[in-house]
């Protein structure tokens, strides 16, 4: 079979794969034994998963004094893992809805991967409001249910209340548009299932799909509606995240810039860590056709892009903090840069502003083991980022009576690193058993059949 | 009608009933059989069953564990659960004597407060003071006798010492009996008394922190040997050399209230005192100080001689020296302070003294003298010499003679009593090394101490609030301590002791008053007469007795030694230095080495805790290559090593290196499991070390006594890091270079203004605004009142005494020296401490830090679960049961006042929990906390004027830290009365509120800090 050629644009899948062969790529790894490789990731990931297990299990029989914080900062490791899990969780969305709407099809090759990354990110994420808590036994009293105790409410002005609603609305919202989109691939898993158990479950969760086109309509228009219900929630997510902090009255937290600040670092920080993600499972599922260079070159553009808006926003913040005249906003900032915290300070700043610029090289773009390395460095910014926000505003506020350095304790770190092994667990779950590509979607964008060099079947 | 058949109704519905009508109410007590009972549907049957099975096991659901409650069998009559009972009675964790009130709930005491009507104390109280109803429960006091260090009894205790007591009377009777200066007058009479038996007794009286030279320089000077009172309210210029007369200096809470009362600013300009410190190390007094002069350790007698030199000069009388050696400090200095000396008044400047060196002390007194400082002509004297402090009665001469006889055998028997001379003296070791030859040591005292353990029977006392006491503090005052609640063990007072061994039974109250009854009472010689008094005597805590004025001689020039002693030669630094101790501010003299309230403590100046500490001046320390936290040796002459942390302190003379005393008590392993005891955290005091480190091996026992500083000693560093646990690590208010624009490194959170300032501007208020906000919402009204507080940052010293009474009141744990170190320390109330400047003259202000009650609270809003929420009368009130920990309201708060439970933090010694307030609820783990302004207080109040039926006066409600106030800096009141004292100090133009450009809304405000100086604040050069 030769290739497809285009006056106009590159096929977007190469190889000039027919629709059967698609199916038996995408498929033939969730079929048969799961590889050594997979089984070594996996085992890793758990172990990793249980750490964190453990050190959350003895935050639980202890107390948050486990943590590394004190009387002056009150939120460290915890709410900077939140902030960066929720923000790596946006680039799912982002390319899974906003892209849909924008008609860009390339984001069929890794729109279900970002997907899938998005639920688990914001899984991790969910999990730490709750275990950051004092007392995570009464969490439900965040949440605004009947109850005879007056009744008594939430506090609806509180930021973290709108945070509740804004985290449990994006899950559920990007679930349910995540599983409406492997209702036909379910159903391709269901027609090729050898055991009983499995078609059971692909036929039950394939909602009796058959193919014809009126299920084929009303999947699209579906689709089509949550896309336009999902893609406010890429930006209404970070924005109220970062009201978090925009709504207290420290300074380096007080700041109207956040919303669209935390937004484009959100994306920043998620398309960064699809290209993580994306390049293993290209390597490791021989992906290589579906995911092309040239998608991985969209997103290093992108990347460009939203690191642009994240260095700007860095440089507006010492622009206002130096403007505005405050003698304790200009401090904050000088502080960052200058005082206890600069090495984590220029550690973001290195990872996010300089890193980035190398997308502009061709070369650079290319050469895809660079581009791996180059994305988890923006992940290490990113999440510095937060940590800068959070701890350097905090650990030096008004009284300089009440100055403290925080340091993180070996249980912090533990819940770290194990929130990386829930979050590869569950990814590793996810590529065994569902399909990573999402297959009916990426028919439609083969070249197959579209060439004249193939023949006239179309 | 006649009289039976008059119809009463008893409502206006039973009216007509009464009259012979059908009461419409007639069925309201109807009887009902069971079978009148309608018949329930099987459904409701059903459905109530499903409710009570359903509610049954819930209830069994409660988190709450089961206790045994039992009830009195037959209660008291008077008591009343849950309701306090104050008992005025006599503190008794110092020398000093200071009235208290003490608080008993369900016949247990459980809070200290000052005593109003004391007239040295008059209702404030010390930290020490306010912690030592903690010491009530420490488990580890000794609650029976031993022998030879086994437990016994009472009885054969009794017999053995009688029997013993009687061998000695018969024999040679070479009996000594120490005490300290804690001993009241009955006791002492009483062991006057017990000695006369014995052909050679003698009662030696001495101090830890001993003063015994000021009543030895006036017995040569005055022909008087007393420690006179200094009445330093008539003053309008302080000197003092070294004397700390705010921290820990004979009787600090007297002294704070007179020097503020010497301080005001509501009159005319005489009335604001002027202070001048010289010292070498930072004390509380010198960070008071309007000025303050470090100087060389061991040079006050020289400075001394030359200011006697200037002042006789400028007075034109013959100066009584023809040469003097060579001045410490510059001679403009000394010519500064003879002229800030004769510039009061005469007799309303005094020099202070705090060396205990009968030179300088003379030359003191001779000073005082050419001041008039003795002169009683108007009123009376600022040092009243006529009406003495009985409040250090030490004598270091009759110690060092105890020493030698010792030495030479020619003691029988040994009886201790509250002093503990194998700690805290200098020749401890040698002292318990004599007391192997004598037949009989006996110990008497709370716990087994170091003294108690080489004694051959120890014979537990009660503590202070479980006694008779009396006490004289000054001549003319007497106050009586009664018991508030019975010995919690087989403890026995030393009268009752004292009377068991000379064959006799009586109480100690008897005793008690049988004296008074002889001594003090002047009345009608009736028991009627005197059952009136001594009530009254009781009720108010204590009377003026009628003593005769002590006649003190005419000023004998001839006591001063015909040529001043020149200054010692300055120390190599920095290798070698010049030691200095002191009382330390939390633990004393050690006395209250094992509280843990003391020893959680932030020192005053240092803000260290759980440690003694070696300070050194920021030039030495970079010298020697240690900052805050390196440990350092010291080495004195003896080859004596102490091992302690390093803290940089700024206004110490660059040759002192100066440790508090009373640290590393025996015993103090003890606190090894104070706090959270998990992975990462460190235990509080080391396996094998104690809380700190014994200084005593710094003090020079000299010949005529006892000096606390001019040791020469060898310092190292060790290279060793030890993780002091501080509750402030930056120091100023102003930011590190760089952080800042230049001009504005300075935080406006304190503001300072100067005496001449505020006396000729028409204040600085123009620079410092009210800001006023905007706001979307309509404002709460507060009704019916607005509570809020002023803190005067001129009144306050530091002394932190609010922060042990906040601790006391509001049920705070001790969390231990790691959690400290995590800066998690749980003190509601703290003091901030800054610094300005840096060399010699330092200086330094104090700022209560507590819940400001923001109107407009930062913390509340951003609450999910509305845990945090205002009152209708403006208090900022934290919900502990809605609390979830999430923390924020913490992070918002811009005065970093929340505290939160890491952990739960449980008493390590549970007999302690007998000390926490029913009134206050105890936290649990993952809750936040912080000052509710002691809304319990509030509450009560409120109540007991509903009850009485009359309106809430100002002054009514006072917090804890307001009551314990020694300096009355804090004023609490309703802002909706205009007439309330805190509504005026509201208008004052010194009044402000801290950070209210953010349009919080602070309801708790400070007035700003005064310097008596004539010129502008900011004069002095800030690095």
């Amino acid at each position: 079979m030769s290739e497809a050629s285009s006056e106009l644009r590159r096929p977007l899948v190469d190889g000039n794969k027919s629709p059967a062969a698609v199916t038996e790529d995408i498929c033939r790894p969730l079929e048969g034994r799961a590889g050594a490789l997979w089984w070594i990731a996996f085992v890793i990931a758990a172990s990793v998963l249980a750490v964190g297990v453990a050190a959350v299990a003895y935050l639980f029989a202890t107390g948050v004094g486990v943590w590394g914080l004190n009387r002056t900062v009150g939120w460290g490791f915890d709410i900077t893992n939140f902030v960066f899990w929720v923000g790596i969780g946006h680039a799912g969305t982002l390319i899974s809805a906003v892209l849909f709407l924008f008609r860009q099809r390339w984001r069929t090759a890794v729109n279900r991967s970002a997907e899938a990354m998005t639920i688990f990110a914001v899984m991790c994420a969910g999990l730490f409001p709750l275990i950051h808590m004092g007392r995570p036994w009464l969490a439900f009293f965040v949440f605004p249910y009947p109850n005879t105790r007056g009744p008594l409410w939430i506090n609806f002005r509180s930021a973290l209340c709108w945070d509740v609603f804004a985290i449990s609305t994006y899950f559920l919202i990007s679930l349910g548009f995540w599983y409406i989109g492997l209702v036909p691939d379910l159903a391709t898993l269901r027609d090729r299932a050898a055991s009983k158990l499995k078609r059971a479950l692909c036929g039950f969760f394939s909602l009796g799909w058959n193919g014809s086109t009126r299920t084929w309509l009303r999947y699209e228009t579906v689709y089509l509606l949550l896309a336009g219900l999902a893609t406010p929630l890429v930006f209404s997510v970070h924005t109220i995240v970062s009201m978090d902090f925009a709504t207290s009255v420290i300074p380096g937290w007080h700041t109207t810039i956040f919303p669209p600040y935390f937004v484009s670092g959100a994306i920043f920080s998620g398309l960064a860590m699809v290209l993580t993600l994306m390049l293993i499972a290209r390597k490791t599922m021989h992906l290589e056709d579906y995911i092309t260079t040239r998608h991985v070159s969209a997103m290093c553009k992108l990347i460009i892009a939203t690191g642009g808006i994240v260095a700007t926003a860095y440089g507006t913040e010492f622009f206002i903090a130096w403007y505005s005249g405050n003698d304790y906003e200009l401090f904050v900032f000088l502080n960052r840069a200058l005082g206890p915290y600069a090495w984590a300070y220029w550690t973001m700043v290195s990872c996010n502003v300089l890193v980035p610029q190398l997308f502009w090289f061709k070369a650079v773009r290319g050469n895809l083991m660079l581009v791996w390395v180059l994305s988890i460095f923006i992940n290490i910014g990113m999440w510095f980022e937060r940590f800068v926000i959070i701890v350097t505003s905090l650990h030096r506020d008004f009284l300089p009576s009440s100055w403290t350095y925080y340091v993180p304790t070996k249980i912090e770190i533990a819940t770290l690193v194990g929130s990386f092994g829930l979050f590869f667990s569950l990814f590793l779950i996810f590529c065994r058993f569902l399909p990573v590509v999402a297959i009916a979607e990426i028919k439609g964008v083969l070249s197959f059949g579209r060439s004249s060099k193939t023949g006239g079947e179309a | 009608m006649s009289q039976g058949s008059k119809g009463y109704w008893t409502s206006p519905d039973r009216r007509g009933a009464a009259d012979g009508g059908v009461s419409p109410a007639s069925g309201e007590f109807s009887v009902m059989s069971v079978g009148d009972l309608p018949a329930l549907p099987r459904r409701d049957f059903l459905r109530l069953a499903g409710f009570a099975v359903g509610a049954t096991s819930l209830i069994g659901c409660s988190r709450g564990k089961e206790r045994e409650v039992a009830p009195y069998l037959v209660a008291p009559e008077e008591v009343v659960p849950g309701r306090a009972y104050w008992y005025a009675t006599v503190c008794g964790a110092c020398p000093a004597g200071c009235g208290v009130l003490a608080k008993a709930l369900d016949g247990r005491p459980v809070k200290l407060e000052g005593n109003p009507q004391h007239p040295l104390s008059a209702g404030g109280m010390c930290p020490i003071g306010q912690a030592s109803v903690l010491s009530l429960y420490d488990s580890q006091r000794l609650l029976a006798p031993l022998r030879d260090g086994n437990a016994s009894d009472w009885p054969s205790v009794d017999a053995e010492l009688s029997a013993a007591f009687e061998r000695l009377a018969q024999g040679s009777g070479r009996v000594r009996f120490l005490v300290d200066s804690t001993t009241g007058p009955t006791e002492r009479k009483a062991i006057e008394r017990f000695l006369a038996r014995f052909s050679d007794a003698r009662m030696v009286t001495y101090d830890p922190i001993s003063l015994s030279a000021i009543a030895d320089a006036h017995q040569e000077t005055h022909g008087l040997r007393a420690l006179p009172r200094f009445r330093l309210e008539r003053a309008e210029v302080i000197v003092s050399l070294g004397a700390d007369f705010l921290g820990g200096w004979i009787s600090p809470v007297e002294h704070t209230k007179a020097y503020q009362a010497g301080r005001r600013l509501d009159r005319h300009e005489g009335d604001f005192s002027q202070h001048i410190q010289l010292e070498s190390r930072m004390s509380l007094s010198g960070s008071n100080a309007d000025r303050r002069i470090s100087i060389p350790p061991g040079t006050s007698a020289t400075i001394l001689a030359h200011l006697v030199d200037r002042v006789a000069r400028h007075a034109g009388t013959a100066p009584p020296w023809q040469a003097l050696p060579a001045a410490p400090i510059e001679g403009r200095l000394i010519e500064d302070l003879a002229r800030a000396l004769l510039s009061a008044h005469r007799g309303h400047a005094v020099v202070l003294c705090g060396d205990n060196d009968s030179d300088a002390q003379r030359l003191t007194n001779c000073l005082n003298e050419m001041l008039g400082g003795y002169d009683s002509g108007h009123g009376r004297a600022l040092i009243d010499l006529a009406r003495p402090s009985r409040q250090r009665i030490g004598s270091d001469a009759d110690l060092l003679t105890l020493m030698t006889e010792l030495e030479e055998g020619a003691v029988d028997a040994l009886v201790v009593r509250g002093a503990n001379p194998v700690f805290d003296l200098p020749f401890g070791p040698v002292f318990a090394e004599r007391l192997r030859n004598l037949s009989l040591v006996v110990s008497i005292g709370e716990r087994v101490d170091e003294t108690a353990q080489h004694a051959h029977f120890v014979c537990p006392e009660p503590h202070f609030l479980e006694s008779w006491g009396d006490s004289e503090p000054a001549a003319g005052v007497v106050a009586l301590r009664q018991p508030v609640l019975r010995s919690m063990g087989a403890t026995r007072p030393l009268l009752e002791s004292l009377a068991a061994w000379r064959g006799e039974r009586r109480s100690a109250r008897d005793q008690i008053r049988d004296r008074w009854f002889a001594e003090v009472y002047r009345g009608a010689r009736d028991a009627a007469g005197f059952e009136a008094f001594w009530n009254q005597t009781l009720h108010d805590g204590c009377a003026e007795s009628e003593a005769t004025d002590e006649l003190a001689g005419e000023f004998r020039k001839s006591a001063l030694s015909p040529s001043p002693s020149a200054a010692p030669d300055a120390p190599a630094l920095p290798a070698e230095l010049v030691a200095e101790v002191y009382s330390s501010p939390q633990v004393l003299d050690g006395r209250h080495g094992h509280n843990p309230w003391l020893l959680e403590l932030p020192d005053p100046i240092a803000k260290t805790t759980w440690s003694n500490c070696a300070a050194l001046a920021p030039a030495t320390a970079r010298s020697l290559g240690v900052a805050t936290g390196d440990e350092l040796e010291i080495e004195a002459d003896g080859g004596a090593k102490l091992l302690l942390p390093v803290v940089v302190q700024p206004g110490q003379h660059v040759s002192a290196v100066s440790v508090a005393l009373g640290w590393g008590r025996a015993g103090t392993e003890r606190f090894a499991g104070v706090g959270p005891q998990w992975l990462e955290g460190e235990a509080t005091v080391a396996p094998g070390e104690r809380v700190g480190t014994n200084a005593a091996p710094l003090m020079v026992a000299g010949t005529d006594g006892i000096a606390y500083s001019g040791l020469r000693v060898k310092v190292r560093a060790t290279g060793v890091k030890r993780s002091l646990a501080t509750t402030q690590r930056h120091h100023t208010l102003f930011v590190p270079a760089g952080l800042a624009r230049a001009g504005h490194e300075r935080r406006p959170i304190v503001r300072e203004t100067t005496l001449g300032e505020l006396r000729h501007a028409v204040h600085g208020a123009a620079e410092h605004t009210h800001h006023e906000h905007p706001s979307l919402y309509a404002e709460h009204p507060k009704s019916p009142h607005h509570w809020g507080m002023a803190i005067d940052l001129s009144r306050c010293t530091g002394c932190s005494a609010c922060v042990v009474s906040c601790q006391a009141e509001n049920n705070i744990p001790v969390v231990g020296r790691d959690e400290v170190f995590r800066s998690r320390e749980m003190h509601w109330m703290r003091i901030d401490r800054y610094y300005s400047g840096d060399g010699d003259e330092v200086e330094v202000v104090h700022m209560p830090m507590l819940c400001q009650h923001c109107d407009n609270a930062p913390c509340e809003n951003v609450c999910p679960v509305q845990a945090t929420v205002q009152s209708a009368e403006g208090l900022n009130q934290q919900v502990y049961n809605r609390c979830v920990g999430t923390r924020y309201c913490a992070n918002n708060c811009p005065y970093k006042v929340r505290r939160f439970n890491w952990f739960d933090y449980p008493r390590q010694d549970r007999l302690q929990n007998l000390v926490l307030n029913p009134d206050v609820t105890v936290r649990s783990r993952g809750v936040m906390e912080k000052c509710s302004l002691c809304v319990q207080r509030i509450q009560e109040a409120k109540a007991a004027a509903k009850i009485a039926g009359k309106a809430l006066d100002d002054g009514d409600i006072t917090p804890a830290c307001g009551q314990s106030c020694p300096a009355g800096a804090i004023v609490f009141g309703d802002m909706n009365d205009p007439e309330s004292r805190l509504s005026r100090l509201k208008q004052d133009p010194r009044h402000y509120a801290v950070l209210d450009e953010l349009g919080i809304k602070p309801v708790v405000g400070y007035l700003a800090k005064v310097r008596n100086r004539t010129e502008p604040v900011g004069t002095v050069n800030h690095v």
